[in-house]
C-alpha cells in the first residue's frame, strides 16, 4: 500500500502535540509528521516525495522564526512535485493581508483560527485527504474507513 | 453570411457531390460507391481546414458515415445495389471500426504511456537538467542545448507536451533577459522550432510519420529503427542550421544566462521500473526485427508493465490524448475507403500524371504539402495527402528510378512536420506565441526559411538515400 502523510508545521511543541492527538484518529491508516519549521517540513516533503510517498494535506501555523506559514504554503503551492497536496492554515495571529495571500497565492483550502475545534479539523482533515486521494487517481479502498464518505460518493458517481 | 460559410460549404458541398449523376463526373466507371467516397473525401477536407467542429470529431464523423454509407452492415437503404458493378463493393464495417486499433494507434498508445510515465516519475524533467548542464552560461551554447533536448525529447513525447516542458523551464530565465534584448525571442521561438523538427525523427515523434508507416508496407516497410537512421541525421542538420539562423537573426545581448532546475532522479521501485522499460522499449525499437517482434507489437510492452505496477492508473488512463488517436483513426479509414472502392487508383489513372517529370509531381507534391501544414493541423493534412501520394507514387511508373512511392511519401511527411511559420500552425507554435515574446512576423520569417530549406534538405535525403540503394 502507498505510505500516504499528513504534516503538521507549528514552531511551539504543545500546539503540534495538540493537533496530532486530535488528528490521531487518522494515524492507524497515515503517517502523521510534526515539524518545527517550514523549512524543516520543506526538507521532509523533498524526501519522503524522493522516497515516491504522498504527501496529502500540511497542516501549518503562520507566525514562526525562518519562513512563516503563507510563504511556505505558498511555496508548495508553486512546486509542481505537490501540486495536488491540500493545505490548511492554522493561525491565531495572521493579518488581514496575510489571510489574502494565504488565499490568492498559497491557495489553502482551510482557515482555521486558534483555538480550534478538534472535531472540525479531524473532519476537514479527512475531507481533504479524501479529495487528495481521488485528485491522485490512487483506489480509495484500503483507506476507506478513514475517508469522508460524502466525498467518495460524489467522485465515485 | 460569412461566419456561416464555414458551416455551410462541408454541408452542401459534399451533399451536391453526392446527388449529382455519376455521369457529370470526368471519369469513366466511376461507382456509386466512389462517388460517396469522393463526398466524403470533400466533407473531411473541408471540416479539416474550415473547422466547424473540432478536427478529432471530424474524424468520428468520416468513420461513423463510412459504416453507415459504405460498410455491408450500414443502412438497409443505401445498400441497395450491392453487387452490380456500377453500385462498387461494400466495405466491411469490421475492417472500418478496426481503424480505431490498427497497429499504428497501438504503436501511438505505446508511446504515450512512456512519455505519460516519464512525465509522472520526473524522467524528462531529471534529464533535461543533467543534460543542459555541459552547456556552461553562455547563451548561444544554452539555446543549443536547450533545442538539442527539446528535439531529443519530442521524438519519444508529443511535441505539444515537451514545449510547454520547456517553455516552462525557461520561463524565469525569459524574464531576466533586457527589455529589447532580441534574445527573449530567439529563446522562446528556439523551442517550438526544435520540437516541430526533432518529431521527424522518429515514426512516433508525430502522427504524420506513424500515418506514413501505414502506406509504407510490403517491400516498402520501414522499421523503427531504420526510420531514426535516416530521421535523426536529418533532424540533426536541420536543427544546427536553426540554431544558426536564429542566433544571426536574434543575437541575445545578454553575455550570460543560468537555468535553475530543481530535484533529482527519483529511486523507488517503481520509478526504476520507469527507467528500466523505457529504456529496454526504445532499445527492443532499435534492435529492428532481429528478436521477432515488429516495433507495434514492442509498443504493446510498457502499456502491459505501466498498467501491471499501478506506474499508470485509471486516473492517468482518462488523461491519455484519444483525440490524437482518433483523429489518426479517422485518417486511416478515409485511406481505407479511397483504397476499398478503388476511388484513388481510379483517380490516379484518370489524370495523365506519367507525362509530368517526377520533379513537378515531388515538388508540387511537397508544396503542397509544406503550405497545407500551415494553415492546418499537420495530422490532419498527412490524413488527407497520405493515401492519394501513396496511390500516385504506386502507379508513376517514371518515379521509379528516384525510389518510387517510398520517396514520394517520405518526402510529403516530412513536408508535413516543417509547417511552422504561423501560431496556428502547430500547437507549440501557439504556446510559444502566447507567452509574448515572439511576434507572428518573426516566427514568419524563421518558419519560412526552415520550412523551405527543410523540404529542399528532405530531397537530398532521398537522393542520398535512393543512392544507397536504401529505397
Amino acid at each position: 500500500m502507498e505510505k500516504i502523510n499528513i504534516i503538521c508545521v507549528d514552531d511551539q511543541r504543545e500546539v503540534l502535540s495538540a493537533v496530532s492527538k486530535d488528528l490521531s484518529a487518522l494515524s492507524d491508516l497515515f503517517q502523521i509528521e510534526e515539524c518545527e519549521s517550514a523549512d524543516e517540513a520543506l526538507e521532509l516533503m523533498d524526501e519522503l516525495d524522493a522516497e515516491g510517498q504522498h504527501i496529502a494535506l500540511v497542516i501549518s501555523d503562520h507566525v514562526m522564526p525562518g519562513k512563516t506559514g503563507v510563504e511556505l504554503l505558498t511555496e508548495i503551492s508553486d512546486d509542481n512535485r505537490f501540486a495536488k497536496t491540500k493545505k490548511i492554515l492554522l493561525t491565531g495571529q495572521a493579518t488581514h493581508q496575510d489571510t489574502i495571500a494565504a488565499i490568492n497565492r498559497a491557495r489553502i483550502e482551510s482557515y482555521f483560527e486558534k483555538p480550534w475545534k478538534a472535531d472540525v479539523l479531524l473532519a476537514t482533515a479527512r475531507t481533504l485527504i479524501t479529495e487528495y486521494i481521488f485528485d491522485q487517481g490512487l483506489d480509495y479502498q484500503p483507506w476507506s474507513e478513514q475517508l469522508d464518505n460524502a466525498v467518495v460518493l460524489s467522485r465515485l458517481h | 453570411m460569412r461566419k456561416y460559410f464555414k458551416y455551410l460549404l462541408p454541408i452542401v458541398i459534399p451533399l451536391v457531390v453526392l446527388l449529382l449523376p455519376a455521369s457529370a463526373f470526368p471519369v469513366e466507371g466511376l461507382t456509386i460507391l466512389q462517388q460517396r467516397v469522393i463526398a466524403l473525401f470533400l466533407l473531411a477536407a473541408l471540416c479539416w481546414v474550415l473547422e466547424p467542429i473540432p478536427i478529432y470529431a471530424t474524424s468520428v464523423v468520416i468513420i461513423v458515415l463510412e459504416l453507415l454509407l459504405l460498410s455491408d452492415k450500414g443502412i438497409a437503404l443505401f445498400r441497395s445495389g450491392a453487387g452490380s458493378p456500377e453500385f462498387g463493393e461494400l466495405l466491411s464495417s469490421s475492417s472500418i471500426m478496426a481503424t480505431f486499433a490498427s497497429p499504428i494507434i497501438m504503436l501511438f498508445l505505446g508511446g504515450f504511456f512512456l512519455a505519460m510515465a516519464a512525465t509522472k516519475y520526473r524522467l524528462d524533467v531529471n534529464l533535461a537538467r543533467v543534460l543542459l548542464k555541459p552547456f556552461g552560461s553562455n547563451p548561444k551554447y544554452v539555446m543549443f542545448g536547450l533545442m538539442l533536448i527539446t528535439a531529443i525529447f519530442s521524438m519519444f513525447m508529443s511535441n505539444t507536451a515537451t514545449t510547454a516542458m520547456m517553455l516552462s523551464i525557461l520561463a524565469p530565465v525569459i524574464v531576466l533577459f533586457g527589455k529589447d534584448d532580441p534574445g527573449k525571442t530567439a529563446f522562446a521561438l528556439s523551442i517550438p522550432v526544435a520540437a516541430n523538427i526533432g518529431g521527424i525523427g522518429t515514426p512516433i515523434g508525430t502522427p504524420p510519420n506513424a500515418i506514413a508507416l501505414k502506406y509504407l508496407v510490403g517491400e516498402n516497410a520501414i522499421g523503427f529503427g531504420e526510420w531514426m537512421a535516416f530521421g535523426v541525421p536529418f533532424v540533426a542538420i536541420l536543427l544546427v542550421f536553426a540554431w544558426v539562423l536564429m542566433c544571426a537573426m536574434f543575437p541575445a545581448k545578454q553575455d550570460k544566462i543560468e537555468l535553475s532546475i530543481k530535484g533529482k532522479f527519483l529511486k523507488t521501485p517503481k520509478a526504476i521500473i520507469v527507467y528500466v522499460t523505457f529504456a529496454a522499449t526504445i532499445l527492443l525499437w532499435l534492435m529492428g526485427s532481429s528478436h521477432g517482434m515488429n516495433s507495434y507489437v514492442v509498443a504493446m510492452i510498457p502499456v502491459a508493465v505501466f498498467s501491471a505496477t499501478g506506474i499508470i492508473n485509471k486516473e492517468d488512463l482518462k488523461k491519455i490524448s484519444w483525440e490524437v488517436l482518433w483523429l489518426v483513426s479517422g485518417g486511416i479509414a478515409l485511406g481505407l475507403a479511397l483504397d476499398q472502392t478503388g476511388l484513388a487508383k481510379l483517380m490516379v489513372n484518370s489524370i495523365p500524371f506519367d507525362n509530368f517529370s517526377p520533379f513537378v509531381v515531388l515538388g508540387g507534391a511537397a508544396a503542397l504539402c509544406l503550405l497545407m501544414a500551415n494553415f492546418m493541423s499537420h495530422t490532419a493534412t498527412a490524413n488527407l495527402l497520405m493515401p492519394i501520394m501513396a496511390a500516385l507514387g504506386m502507379s508513376m511508373s517514371s518515379l521509379v528510378p528516384f525510389g518510387g512511392g517510398v520517396t514520394l511519401i517520405l518526402v510529403v511527411t516530412f513536408a508535413a512536420s516543417l509547417g511552422m511559420s504561423l501560431p496556428i500552425s502547430t500547437p507549440p507554435n501557439a504556446l510559444a506565441h502566447a507567452t509574448g515574446n515572439v511576434e507572428s512576423s518573426q516566427m514568419a520569417k524563421v518558419g519560412v526559411i526552415i520550412g523551405v530549406v527543410g523540404v529542399l534538405m528532405s530531397f537530398i535525403m532521398v537522393w542520398i538515400l535512393n543512392l544507397v540503394n536504401f529505397i
